[in-house]
């Protein structure tokens, strides 16, 4: 069996054994499911602000095409709460190791320092997987009886956009987890930095010229809403695959150097 | 099987360990003995492929431990001071996950898990949670982790560190059972368990390998064997004169005390010199009030070797 799959299998028990990872992911259940009703459903949810629309403007607007409105609000809360519940995610990926000792055990395997931290990176997102699983059950059923026909490409394109996000999170966030012994510090720095990734569009308005262009092109934002927009961007995938590619690059030399030193 | 040249390692502007060689041969026990400090843990550390040395070689099976770091990964066993251990996984599971993680074939998992159960003693624990066991189950796991591959070497640092007594002994025992089959490096800073458990012993202070030796052969290259002190009545010229000729006798010193007796201390190659020297001296006319023998321990060895300051003994 390839070595990606063993650790991969050891940290997907890890997460799936673990009242910690269950904690987190029915706290994000919760909150999630709270917001979809009220988005879709409240007094000032997307149908009810349809129906108010054409009210006050009568037959000759054309009709609001709710269910793409609802998914963008939807999809770019589900990123908003990502990103708090991400770091959780992958502040105890190698802080545990180092505690555990176990890391010892890892670099004297014959396995390569970027194969453990791929797999550790893959399980952690398929746990993330597992997590937004449901919401997009409910999707499906509440959009299916939408008229116009929903697009299920724009479903589809969005949560890819979902998962990459979280893959650049966790994978960043396992970077930071490499770098200290405590697991709570960890949290926080990539709470932080990702906190930073998600604005630095919006600190970075005013700037002009290429380093302003530069800086607006790292936000994590603006990448991500270019898939819940529905469109398949090129630069935007580009960049949330340099993160995840940096974050288990950087990953393995710090674990690396973590032997030399 | 592992044959370490002049390593050398240092961290920042601390010295980890200045000058290291020994080798070890197939089959055997190799205790590497040394104060808390010494290197034992950064040579061990090299060995394994863990940290990178300064300068010079370490070679397992042939295999140069920076050339080829995967290819003697595969072939060590390592238990580390703290045994790496996952509390969340069930002792079965972990075993399963090391086998796997070292590159055992499929095939031959399930059977390799079964025999490091079973040589450890954890057939009856095999479904419990790590984190529910006790510290002397872990380290059985721990040595169990090092076994499941069947590496053709074992590093064991410290393992019977926090142990009670009847867990120590078992663990010894566990040890002694696996030599032969493994060639071993049985770390420690205690020295029973480095005199009854291993073939040889090689002494390390202060980052450099001070004395390599079978733990009987460094007593008697480090102490002349056996010391025997006499009490005795006399003219001294005759005694140093009778002593001095008989065969095995290395020194002799006398010294005159305050009840006009003499008191000799014979150091000698083997414990039988003691009934000639008595004899030969009874025979010259010599009264002796008092024989003793006092065997140097291996903790006079050590501590000869590691408090005072002085060349390498060879």
């Amino acid at each position: 069996m390839p070595k990606i799959l063993v650790i991969y299998r050891r940290e997907l028990h890890f997460y799936f054994a673990s009242p910690w990872s269950y904690t987190i992911a029915g706290a994000f259940w919760l909150l999630a499911g709270f917001f979809f009703v009220s988005m879709l459903l409240g007094p000032q949810g997307v149908i009810a602000q349809a129906l108010l629309r054409d009210r006050l403007a009568g037959d000759g607007v054309p009709p609001l095409d709710v269910a793409y409105q609802f998914l963008q609000l939807f999809l770019s809360l589900l990123g908003t709460l990502a990103l708090f519940v991400l770091p959780m995610l992958s502040m105890g990926l190698y802080t545990g190791e180092r505690q555990r000792g176990t890391l010892e055990l890892l670099a004297t395997s014959p396995v390569a320092t970027w194969a453990v931290a791929l797999g550790k990176l893959l399980a952690v997102l398929t746990f993330f997987t597992f997590m937004i699983t449901p919401l997009l059950g409910w999707e499906v059923i509440a959009l299916s009886t939408a008229s116009p026909p929903f697009n299920l490409g724009w479903l589809i394109l969005g949560h890819l956009g979902l998962l990459l996000l979280a893959g650049a999170v966790l994978s960043l966030g396992m970077f930071i987890s490499s770098l200290t012994e405590s697991t709570i510090l960890a949290g926080v720095l990539t709470f932080g930095l990702t906190l930073s990734l998600w604005l630095v569009d919006l600190l970075t308005q005013g700037w002009e010229g290429t380093g302003g262009d530069f800086l607006q092109h790292l936000s994590l934002v603006k990448s991500y809403n270019t898939f819940v927009q529905g469109i398949l961007d090129v630069s935007s995938l580009g960049v949330l695959l340099s993160y995840i590619f940096l974050g288990v690059f950087l990953t393995s030399q710090s674990v690396e150097s973590l032997r030399r030193s | 099987m592992i044959e370490v040249e002049h390593l050398k390692k240092t961290y920042g502007t601390t010295t980890g360990i200045t000058d290291v060689s020994f080798s070890v041969a197939r089959g055997e026990i190799l205790g590497f003995l040394g104060p808390n400090g010494a290197g034992k843990t950064t040579t061990m550390r090299i060995l394994t492929g863990y940290l990178p040395a300064d300068q010079g070689e370490a070679r397992i099976d042939g295999l140069e431990v920076h050339e080829d770091p995967m290819g003697v990964r595969q072939r060590i066993g390592y238990l580390p001071e703290t045994p790496p251990l996952y509390p969340d996984m069930t002792v079965a599971d972990f075993l399963l996950f090391v086998a796997q993680i070292k590159g055992v074939s499929r095939s031959e998992q399930q059977q390799k898990v079964a025999v490091a159960l079973e040589r450890c003693g954890l057939g009856a624990k095999r479904q419990v949670l790590i984190r529910k066991l006790s510290k002397g189950f872990r380290q059985r796991v721990g040595i169990a982790q090092a076994i499941v591959h069947e590496p053709p070497v074992m590093i064991l640092d410290e393992p019977t560190v926090g142990l009670d007594p009847r867990q120590i002994i078992e663990v010894r025992e566990l040890i002694r059972g696996l030599a032969g089959d493994h060639t071993i490096i049985l770390c420690s800073h205690i020295l029973p368990e480095v005199s009854m458990t291993c073939d040889r012993v090689a002494i390390i202070h202060q980052g450099q390998v001070v004395a390599t030796n079978t733990p009987a052969g460094l007593l008697s290259q480090l102490e002349g064997g056996v010391q025997f002190n006499l009490e005795v009545a006399g003219d001294p010229g005759l005694v140093r004169q009778v002593l001095t000729g008989l065969e095995g006798v290395q020194t002799t010193t006398l010294d005159h005390l305050p009840s006009g007796l003499i008191t000799v201390h014979l150091h000698a190659t083997a414990a039988t010199v003691g009934p000639h020297a008595v004899a030969a001296l009874v025979q010259a006319g010599i009264a002796i009030h008092e024989v003793s023998r006092t065997q140097a321990t291996l903790e006079d060895v050590f501590l000869r070797l590691t408090t005072t300051e002085g060349s390498p003994t060879p």
